[in-house]
Protein backbone atom coordinates (compact mmCIF):
# COMPACT_ATOMS: atom_id res chain seq x y z
CA UNK A 1 0.00 0.00 0.00
CA UNK A 2 1.54 3.49 -0.76
CA UNK A 3 2.11 6.34 1.58
CA UNK A 4 -0.98 8.01 0.34
CA UNK A 5 -3.15 5.42 0.63
CA UNK A 6 -2.74 4.80 4.11
CA UNK A 7 -3.15 8.40 4.75
CA UNK A 8 -6.64 7.81 2.93
CA UNK A 9 -7.53 5.24 5.44
CA UNK A 10 -7.69 7.90 8.48
CA UNK A 11 -11.23 8.48 9.13
CA UNK A 12 -13.21 11.65 7.05
CA UNK A 13 -9.45 12.15 4.97
CA UNK A 14 -11.47 10.69 1.51
CA UNK A 15 -14.56 10.27 0.28
CA UNK A 16 -15.76 7.08 -2.97
CA UNK A 17 -17.78 8.43 -5.40
CA UNK A 18 -19.04 7.91 -8.81
CA UNK A 19 -16.50 8.89 -10.92
CA UNK A 20 -18.01 10.77 -13.62
CA UNK A 21 -17.27 14.80 -14.09
CA UNK A 22 -20.16 15.95 -13.21
CA UNK A 23 -21.44 13.99 -10.27
CA UNK A 24 -18.24 14.40 -8.83
CA UNK A 25 -18.95 18.35 -9.16
CA UNK A 26 -22.23 17.66 -8.35
CA UNK A 27 -20.69 16.25 -5.10
CA UNK A 28 -18.41 19.04 -4.56
CA UNK A 29 -21.57 21.65 -4.75
CA UNK A 30 -23.35 19.29 -2.22
CA UNK A 31 -20.79 18.96 0.11
CA UNK A 32 -19.70 23.19 0.23
CA UNK A 33 -16.07 22.42 -0.96
CA UNK A 34 -15.71 24.73 -4.55
CA UNK A 35 -15.98 28.37 -5.48
CA UNK A 36 -19.17 28.40 -7.46
CA UNK A 37 -17.07 27.47 -10.21
CA UNK A 38 -16.58 23.63 -11.88
CA UNK A 39 -13.10 21.70 -10.37
CA UNK A 40 -10.85 18.92 -11.40
CA UNK A 41 -11.99 15.98 -9.91
CA UNK A 42 -9.20 15.46 -6.62
CA UNK A 43 -8.89 12.04 -7.57
CA UNK A 44 -6.34 9.93 -5.18
CA UNK A 45 -3.99 9.71 -8.84
CA UNK A 46 -3.88 13.59 -9.05
CA UNK A 47 -3.02 13.81 -5.49
CA UNK A 48 -0.45 11.92 -5.78
CA UNK A 49 1.27 13.50 -8.29
CA UNK A 50 0.72 16.95 -6.79
CA UNK A 51 2.44 15.45 -3.50
CA UNK A 52 5.44 14.51 -5.72
CA UNK A 53 6.75 18.30 -5.30
CA UNK A 54 5.97 18.24 -1.48
CA UNK A 55 9.30 17.17 0.17
CA UNK A 56 7.33 17.75 4.04
CA UNK A 57 5.26 15.36 5.75
CA UNK A 58 2.03 15.12 3.81
CA UNK A 59 -0.21 14.55 7.23
CA UNK A 60 1.64 17.22 8.96
CA UNK A 61 -0.12 20.86 9.42
CA UNK A 62 1.71 23.71 7.76
CA UNK A 63 -0.66 25.96 9.22
CA UNK A 64 -3.63 26.65 10.46
CA UNK A 65 -6.15 28.67 8.56
CA UNK A 66 -8.79 31.12 10.25
CA UNK A 67 -11.33 31.64 10.89
CA UNK A 68 -12.24 27.79 11.11
CA UNK A 69 -8.82 26.99 12.40
CA UNK A 70 -8.86 24.23 10.06
CA UNK A 71 -5.17 22.22 9.81
CA UNK A 72 -3.39 23.18 5.93
CA UNK A 73 -2.09 19.77 5.40
CA UNK A 74 -0.12 19.28 2.37
CA UNK A 75 -2.90 16.33 1.69
CA UNK A 76 -5.70 18.55 2.44
CA UNK A 77 -3.87 21.34 0.03
CA UNK A 78 -3.13 19.10 -2.44
CA UNK A 79 -6.51 17.93 -2.54
CA UNK A 80 -7.47 22.09 -3.16
CA UNK A 81 -4.40 22.33 -5.78
CA UNK A 82 -5.63 19.73 -7.98
CA UNK A 83 -9.27 21.33 -7.56
CA UNK A 84 -8.12 24.42 -8.66
CA UNK A 85 -6.02 23.84 -11.91
CA UNK A 86 -2.71 23.23 -10.53
CA UNK A 87 0.44 21.85 -12.58
CA UNK A 88 2.61 19.45 -9.71
CA UNK A 89 5.42 21.69 -9.58
CA UNK A 90 3.08 24.93 -8.50
CA UNK A 91 2.38 22.96 -5.49
CA UNK A 92 5.61 24.43 -3.27
CA UNK A 93 4.71 27.87 -4.41
CA UNK A 94 0.93 27.35 -2.96
CA UNK A 95 2.41 25.69 -0.11
CA UNK A 96 4.71 29.02 0.64
CA UNK A 97 1.78 31.51 -0.33
CA UNK A 98 -0.43 29.71 2.44
CA UNK A 99 2.23 29.32 5.39
CA UNK A 100 3.19 32.98 4.39
CA UNK A 101 -0.36 34.41 5.07
CA UNK A 102 -1.41 32.24 8.32
CA UNK A 103 2.03 34.67 9.82
CA UNK A 104 0.71 36.71 12.42
CA UNK A 105 1.30 40.12 11.34
CA UNK A 106 -1.20 39.64 8.24
CA UNK A 107 -3.74 38.87 10.43
CA UNK A 108 -5.51 36.21 8.39
CA UNK A 109 -8.65 36.38 10.88
CA UNK A 110 -9.56 39.54 10.27
CA UNK A 111 -8.77 38.97 6.47
CA UNK A 112 -10.67 36.46 6.07
CA UNK A 113 -13.90 37.62 8.43
CA UNK A 114 -14.26 41.19 8.40
CA UNK A 115 -17.16 42.96 6.22
CA UNK A 116 -14.32 44.60 4.18
CA UNK A 117 -14.01 42.97 0.71
CA UNK A 118 -9.84 42.71 1.23
CA UNK A 119 -7.98 39.10 -0.02
CA UNK A 120 -4.63 38.23 0.38
CA UNK A 121 -2.74 39.49 -2.44
CA UNK A 122 0.37 37.47 -3.29
CA UNK A 123 3.72 38.63 -5.41
CA UNK A 124 5.65 36.09 -6.25
CA UNK A 125 9.84 37.33 -6.73
CA UNK A 126 12.70 35.82 -8.07
CA UNK A 127 13.46 32.87 -10.14
CA UNK A 128 10.84 30.59 -9.28
CA UNK A 129 8.21 33.22 -10.69
CA UNK A 130 10.00 32.70 -14.60
CA UNK A 131 9.93 28.80 -14.70
CA UNK A 132 6.52 28.71 -13.83
CA UNK A 133 5.48 31.25 -15.92
CA UNK A 134 3.86 33.65 -13.41
CA UNK A 135 2.78 36.51 -15.18
CA UNK A 136 4.19 40.20 -14.25
CA UNK A 137 3.65 41.71 -17.69
CA UNK A 138 0.69 42.36 -19.68
CA UNK A 139 -2.68 41.84 -17.75
CA UNK A 140 -0.88 40.29 -14.82
CA UNK A 141 -3.83 40.53 -12.92
CA UNK A 142 -6.49 39.52 -15.72
CA UNK A 143 -6.98 35.94 -17.44
CA UNK A 144 -4.42 34.00 -20.06
CA UNK A 145 -1.75 32.25 -17.48
CA UNK A 146 -2.60 29.07 -15.57
CA UNK A 147 -0.01 30.02 -13.25
CA UNK A 148 -1.68 33.06 -11.83
CA UNK A 149 -5.31 31.89 -12.15
CA UNK A 150 -4.88 28.46 -10.83
CA UNK A 151 -2.15 28.95 -7.75
CA UNK A 152 -4.63 31.96 -7.23
CA UNK A 153 -7.47 30.10 -7.52
CA UNK A 154 -6.14 26.90 -5.08
CA UNK A 155 -5.19 29.48 -2.42
CA UNK A 156 -9.21 30.68 -2.46
CA UNK A 157 -10.34 27.14 -2.30
CA UNK A 158 -8.13 26.71 0.77
CA UNK A 159 -9.46 29.60 2.18
CA UNK A 160 -12.69 28.03 2.17
CA UNK A 161 -12.39 24.72 2.19
CA UNK A 162 -9.64 24.31 4.96
CA UNK A 163 -9.78 27.66 6.54
CA UNK A 164 -13.96 28.05 6.38
CA UNK A 165 -14.27 31.31 4.88
CA UNK A 166 -17.79 30.19 3.95
CA UNK A 167 -19.62 33.53 2.82
CA UNK A 168 -21.78 34.83 5.15
CA UNK A 169 -20.60 32.12 7.74
CA UNK A 170 -17.03 32.55 7.97
CA UNK A 171 -16.12 35.22 5.48
CA UNK A 172 -18.70 38.33 6.40
CA UNK A 173 -17.66 40.45 3.53
CA UNK A 174 -20.33 42.96 2.22
CA UNK A 175 -19.22 42.90 -0.92
CA UNK A 176 -17.19 39.67 -1.74
CA UNK A 177 -14.29 40.80 -4.40
CA UNK A 178 -13.24 39.65 -7.66
CA UNK A 179 -9.99 38.97 -6.43
CA UNK A 180 -11.36 35.99 -3.79
CA UNK A 181 -11.70 33.50 -6.69
CA UNK A 182 -7.51 34.13 -7.66
CA UNK A 183 -5.52 37.15 -6.90
CA UNK A 184 -1.73 35.83 -7.53
CA UNK A 185 0.78 37.82 -9.94
CA UNK A 186 4.63 38.35 -9.91
CA UNK A 187 6.86 41.59 -10.20
CA UNK A 188 8.21 42.51 -13.29
CA UNK A 189 11.88 42.08 -12.40
CA UNK A 190 13.31 42.54 -15.83
CA UNK A 191 10.96 46.11 -16.77
CA UNK A 192 11.97 47.63 -12.63
CA UNK A 193 14.30 50.27 -12.42
CA UNK A 194 14.88 49.28 -8.69
CA UNK A 195 15.56 46.41 -6.36
CA UNK A 196 13.28 43.59 -6.28
CA UNK A 197 10.23 43.98 -3.55
CA UNK A 198 11.94 40.61 -1.59
CA UNK A 199 15.43 42.10 -2.07
CA UNK A 200 13.71 45.58 -0.62
CA UNK A 201 11.98 43.76 2.12
CA UNK A 202 15.48 41.59 3.20
CA UNK A 203 15.89 38.50 1.15
CA UNK A 204 18.94 37.54 -1.09
CA UNK A 205 18.63 38.21 -5.07
CA UNK A 206 18.70 34.97 -5.47
CA UNK A 207 15.92 33.81 -3.58
CA UNK A 208 12.12 32.99 -5.02
CA UNK A 209 9.86 34.62 -2.62
CA UNK A 210 5.86 35.92 -1.86
CA UNK A 211 4.84 38.73 0.00
CA UNK A 212 1.30 38.68 1.06
CA UNK A 213 -0.73 41.42 1.11
CA UNK A 214 -4.35 41.76 3.04
CA UNK A 215 -5.49 44.04 0.20
CA UNK A 216 -8.45 45.03 -1.66
CA UNK A 217 -8.34 44.97 -5.53
CA UNK A 218 -6.19 47.94 -7.43
CA UNK A 219 -7.23 50.64 -8.55
CA UNK A 220 -5.80 52.46 -11.74
CA UNK A 221 -4.22 55.51 -11.81
CA UNK A 222 -4.31 57.38 -15.59
CA UNK A 223 -1.09 59.30 -16.43
CA UNK A 224 -0.57 60.11 -19.84
CA UNK A 225 0.37 63.40 -19.61
CA UNK A 226 3.18 64.05 -16.79
CA UNK A 227 6.63 64.34 -18.60
CA UNK A 228 8.99 63.50 -15.42
CA UNK A 229 8.40 61.45 -12.28
CA UNK A 230 7.36 63.64 -10.02
CA UNK A 231 4.11 64.75 -12.57
CA UNK A 232 3.36 60.58 -12.60
CA UNK A 233 4.28 60.77 -8.45
CA UNK A 234 2.16 63.60 -8.08
CA UNK A 235 -1.12 61.51 -9.66
CA UNK A 236 -0.31 58.75 -7.81
CA UNK A 237 -0.45 60.43 -5.04
CA UNK A 238 -3.97 62.52 -5.70
CA UNK A 239 -5.06 58.71 -6.21
CA UNK A 240 -4.15 57.67 -2.55
CA UNK A 241 -5.99 59.51 -0.22
CA UNK A 242 -9.65 59.01 -0.41
CA UNK A 243 -12.43 59.55 2.53
CA UNK A 244 -13.53 55.33 2.67
CA UNK A 245 -9.86 53.68 2.52
CA UNK A 246 -9.15 52.30 5.90
CA UNK A 247 -5.53 53.26 5.54
CA UNK A 248 -6.07 56.13 6.53
CA UNK A 249 -7.02 55.17 9.93
CA UNK A 250 -4.24 52.46 10.72
CA UNK A 251 -0.40 52.31 11.00
CA UNK A 252 -1.06 50.03 7.50
CA UNK A 253 1.44 49.37 4.46
CA UNK A 254 -0.33 50.00 1.28
CA UNK A 255 0.61 48.77 -2.03
CA UNK A 256 1.89 50.98 -5.36
CA UNK A 257 1.76 49.06 -8.27
CA UNK A 258 4.04 51.23 -11.01
CA UNK A 259 3.72 50.02 -14.44
CA UNK A 260 7.36 50.27 -16.21
CA UNK A 261 6.61 53.33 -18.07
CA UNK A 262 6.01 54.77 -15.20
CA UNK A 263 8.44 53.59 -12.94
CA UNK A 264 11.46 54.72 -15.38
CA UNK A 265 9.61 58.23 -15.50
CA UNK A 266 10.02 58.36 -11.65
CA UNK A 267 13.59 56.35 -11.48
CA UNK A 268 14.95 58.81 -13.97
CA UNK A 269 15.15 61.09 -10.94
CA UNK A 270 13.88 59.41 -7.50
CA UNK A 271 15.52 56.44 -5.93
CA UNK A 272 12.64 53.91 -4.78
CA UNK A 273 12.87 55.37 -0.96
CA UNK A 274 12.75 59.23 -2.16
CA UNK A 275 9.56 58.13 -4.36
CA UNK A 276 7.90 57.04 -1.38
CA UNK A 277 8.70 60.02 0.51
CA UNK A 278 7.31 61.92 -2.33
CA UNK A 279 3.93 60.12 -1.61
CA UNK A 280 3.71 60.25 1.99
CA UNK A 281 3.99 63.88 2.09
CA UNK A 282 1.88 64.22 -0.87
CA UNK A 283 -1.37 61.48 -0.25
CA UNK A 284 -3.45 63.22 1.92
CA UNK A 285 -6.76 64.12 2.66
CA UNK A 286 -7.87 67.06 4.60
CA UNK A 287 -10.24 66.41 7.31
CA UNK A 288 -12.99 68.75 6.14
CA UNK A 289 -13.43 65.83 3.43
CA UNK A 290 -14.64 63.31 6.06
CA UNK A 291 -18.19 63.92 7.65
CA UNK A 292 -18.73 65.53 10.68
CA UNK A 293 -19.59 62.19 12.79
CA UNK A 294 -16.63 60.46 11.03
CA UNK A 295 -14.72 63.19 12.63
CA UNK A 296 -15.98 63.52 16.07
CA UNK A 297 -16.05 59.12 16.70
CA UNK A 298 -13.17 57.97 14.54
CA UNK A 299 -10.13 61.17 13.80
CA UNK A 300 -10.50 62.45 17.30
CA UNK A 301 -10.26 59.05 18.66
CA UNK A 302 -7.77 57.58 16.34
CA UNK A 303 -5.29 60.44 16.45
CA UNK A 304 -6.34 62.10 19.70
CA UNK A 305 -2.63 63.43 20.10
CA UNK A 306 -2.52 65.18 16.62
CA UNK A 307 -5.91 66.16 15.79
CA UNK A 308 -8.00 66.52 19.09
CA UNK A 309 -9.54 69.44 17.80
CA UNK A 310 -8.99 68.99 14.25
CA UNK A 311 -9.78 72.18 11.52
CA UNK A 312 -10.75 71.23 7.88
CA UNK A 313 -7.32 71.82 6.15
CA UNK A 314 -5.89 68.95 8.62
CA UNK A 315 -4.65 66.50 7.06
CA UNK A 316 -4.95 62.59 7.20
CA UNK A 317 -2.47 60.48 5.20
CA UNK A 318 -2.74 57.83 2.68
CA UNK A 319 -0.06 56.19 4.49
CA UNK A 320 1.16 57.08 7.78
CA UNK A 321 5.33 56.85 7.45
CA UNK A 322 7.51 56.62 4.19
CA UNK A 323 8.55 53.90 5.30
CA UNK A 324 5.45 51.16 5.09
CA UNK A 325 4.54 51.90 1.74
CA UNK A 326 5.61 49.32 -0.67
CA UNK A 327 6.37 49.48 -4.13
CA UNK A 328 6.40 47.35 -7.15
CA UNK A 329 7.02 47.53 -10.75
CA UNK A 330 4.07 44.89 -12.39
CA UNK A 331 2.61 45.15 -16.17
CA UNK A 332 3.06 46.16 -19.25
CA UNK A 333 3.45 48.69 -21.46
CA UNK A 334 1.23 52.02 -21.38
CA UNK A 335 1.13 54.98 -19.14
CA UNK A 336 -0.68 53.57 -16.24
CA UNK A 337 0.06 52.83 -12.13
CA UNK A 338 -2.44 51.53 -9.57
CA UNK A 339 -2.89 51.87 -5.70
CA UNK A 340 -3.78 49.05 -4.18
CA UNK A 341 -5.04 49.72 -0.47
CA UNK A 342 -5.63 47.14 2.20
CA UNK A 343 -7.40 46.34 5.12
CA UNK A 344 -5.73 48.32 7.82
CA UNK A 345 -4.88 45.66 10.63
CA UNK A 346 -2.77 44.23 8.58
CA UNK A 347 0.77 44.07 7.85
CA UNK A 348 2.58 42.73 4.61
CA UNK A 349 4.64 39.20 5.36
CA UNK A 350 7.50 38.43 2.97
CA UNK A 351 8.94 34.63 3.08
CA UNK A 352 12.04 32.49 0.92
CA UNK A 353 10.82 29.62 -0.79
CA UNK A 354 13.16 26.48 1.51
CA UNK A 355 13.54 23.34 0.97
CA UNK A 356 12.64 21.29 4.47
CA UNK A 357 16.39 21.22 5.22
CA UNK A 358 16.01 25.01 5.22
CA UNK A 359 17.84 25.61 2.00
CA UNK A 360 16.80 28.69 -0.39
CA UNK A 361 15.56 26.64 -2.98
CA UNK A 362 16.95 27.61 -6.51
CA UNK A 363 13.91 25.71 -8.59
CA UNK A 364 11.17 23.80 -7.82
CA UNK A 365 12.76 20.43 -8.86
CA UNK A 366 14.33 20.96 -5.48
CA UNK A 367 11.42 19.80 -4.05
CA UNK A 368 10.49 16.66 -6.04
CA UNK A 369 11.09 13.11 -4.18
CA UNK A 370 13.11 11.10 -5.80
CA UNK B 1 -22.13 3.39 -16.62
CA UNK B 2 -18.98 5.10 -14.71
CA UNK B 3 -16.39 3.92 -12.31
CA UNK B 4 -16.06 4.68 -8.75
CA UNK B 5 -13.12 6.94 -7.57
CA UNK B 6 -11.78 7.23 -4.61
CA UNK B 7 -11.76 11.75 -3.37
CA UNK B 8 -9.13 13.28 -1.06
CA UNK B 9 -11.24 15.19 0.94
CA UNK B 10 -10.57 19.15 0.51
CA UNK B 11 -12.17 20.43 3.86
CA UNK B 12 -10.79 20.71 7.09
CA UNK B 13 -12.53 19.77 10.12
CA UNK B 14 -13.29 22.41 12.87
CA UNK B 15 -11.76 22.02 15.98
CA UNK B 16 -14.32 24.34 17.59
CA UNK B 17 -16.99 21.64 17.45
CA UNK B 18 -15.02 19.74 19.98
CA UNK B 19 -14.56 22.42 22.27
CA UNK B 20 -18.35 23.00 21.61
CA UNK B 21 -19.70 19.99 22.85
CA UNK B 22 -17.61 20.93 26.28
CA UNK B 23 -20.39 22.13 29.39
CA UNK B 24 -20.25 23.75 32.37
CA UNK B 25 -23.12 23.92 35.35
CA UNK B 26 -23.88 27.19 36.46
CA UNK B 27 -26.05 27.87 39.54
CA UNK B 28 -28.42 30.70 38.57
CA UNK B 29 -29.65 31.19 42.35
CA UNK B 30 -26.94 33.60 43.34
CA UNK B 31 -26.98 35.53 40.21
CA UNK B 32 -25.27 34.99 37.04
CA UNK B 33 -21.46 36.33 36.48
CA UNK B 34 -22.08 38.71 32.92
CA UNK B 35 -19.06 38.74 31.13
CA UNK B 36 -18.72 41.67 28.51
CA UNK B 37 -16.35 41.94 25.50
CA UNK B 38 -16.33 45.26 23.72
CA UNK B 39 -14.99 44.60 20.46
CA UNK B 40 -14.28 48.49 20.31
CA UNK B 41 -16.47 48.80 17.02
CA UNK B 42 -18.85 52.10 16.42
CA UNK B 43 -21.96 51.62 18.89
CA UNK B 44 -20.73 48.36 20.73
CA UNK B 45 -20.70 50.19 23.46
CA UNK B 46 -24.67 51.09 23.31
CA UNK B 47 -25.65 48.12 21.97
CA UNK B 48 -23.77 46.00 25.00
CA UNK B 49 -24.99 48.34 27.14
CA UNK B 50 -28.64 47.74 26.26
CA UNK B 51 -28.43 43.69 26.10
CA UNK B 52 -27.06 44.21 29.88
CA UNK B 53 -29.87 45.93 30.82
CA UNK B 54 -32.33 43.74 29.26
CA UNK B 55 -30.84 40.91 30.67
CA UNK B 56 -30.82 41.90 34.27
CA UNK B 57 -34.84 42.89 33.72
CA UNK B 58 -35.39 38.96 32.99
CA UNK B 59 -32.79 37.14 34.67
CA UNK B 60 -30.89 37.67 38.56
CA UNK B 61 -27.09 38.79 37.84
CA UNK B 62 -24.56 38.86 40.44
CA UNK B 63 -21.73 40.77 39.09
CA UNK B 64 -20.65 42.47 35.48
CA UNK B 65 -16.80 42.58 34.67
CA UNK B 66 -16.63 44.51 31.21
CA UNK B 67 -13.70 44.16 29.12
CA UNK B 68 -12.87 46.39 25.74
CA UNK B 69 -10.46 45.13 23.02
CA UNK B 70 -8.06 47.84 21.70
CA UNK B 71 -8.54 47.01 18.20
CA UNK B 72 -11.66 45.92 15.98
CA UNK B 73 -10.27 43.78 13.81
CA UNK B 74 -7.46 41.48 16.14
CA UNK B 75 -8.55 38.53 18.13
CA UNK B 76 -9.12 39.49 22.31
CA UNK B 77 -5.80 39.17 23.53
CA UNK B 78 -4.87 36.48 26.09
CA UNK B 79 -5.27 38.78 29.35
CA UNK B 80 -8.58 39.77 28.91
CA UNK B 81 -10.04 36.24 28.01
CA UNK B 82 -8.35 35.06 30.63
CA UNK B 83 -10.08 37.60 33.42
CA UNK B 84 -13.72 36.76 31.30
CA UNK B 85 -13.32 33.07 31.75
CA UNK B 86 -12.11 33.52 35.98
CA UNK B 87 -14.98 36.39 36.45
CA UNK B 88 -17.60 35.24 33.89
CA UNK B 89 -20.67 32.24 33.67
CA UNK B 90 -22.09 34.04 30.67
CA UNK B 91 -19.99 36.23 28.13
CA UNK B 92 -21.57 38.74 25.40
CA UNK B 93 -19.43 40.58 22.76
CA UNK B 94 -21.03 42.77 20.21
CA UNK B 95 -20.75 42.65 16.58
CA UNK B 96 -22.29 46.13 15.89
CA UNK B 97 -22.18 46.07 12.25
Amino acid sequence: MSALAQLLQAPGASIDADGDFDAVNALVMEKGWGDGLPVVPPTEARVAAMLEYCDRPWDQPVAKIPPRWGEATPLRLAANAVMAGCEPRYFPLYLLAIEAMCEEPLNLYGVQATTHLCAPLVIVNGPVARELNVNAGHNAFGPGHKANASIGRAIRLALLNIGGAIPALGDMSTFGSPAKYSYLVAENEAESPWEPLHVERGLPREASAVTVIGAECLHNVNDHESLDGEGVLTTIAGTMATAGSNDIYYKAQPLVIMGPEHARAVAAHFSKAEAKRFLQQHATLPVGRLSRDNIERRVKVTFKDRLSNPKPDDVLYAVQRAEDLLIAVIGGAGKHSAFVPTFGATLPVTRALKTADGRLAQSVEDFRRR
Amino acid sequence: MSSKVRLVVPEAPSPQTVAATETRAVAIGAGIRLGILDNSKGNADHLLKFIVEGVKAVLPVASVVSLRKDSVSLPAPADILDRLVAESDYVITAMAD
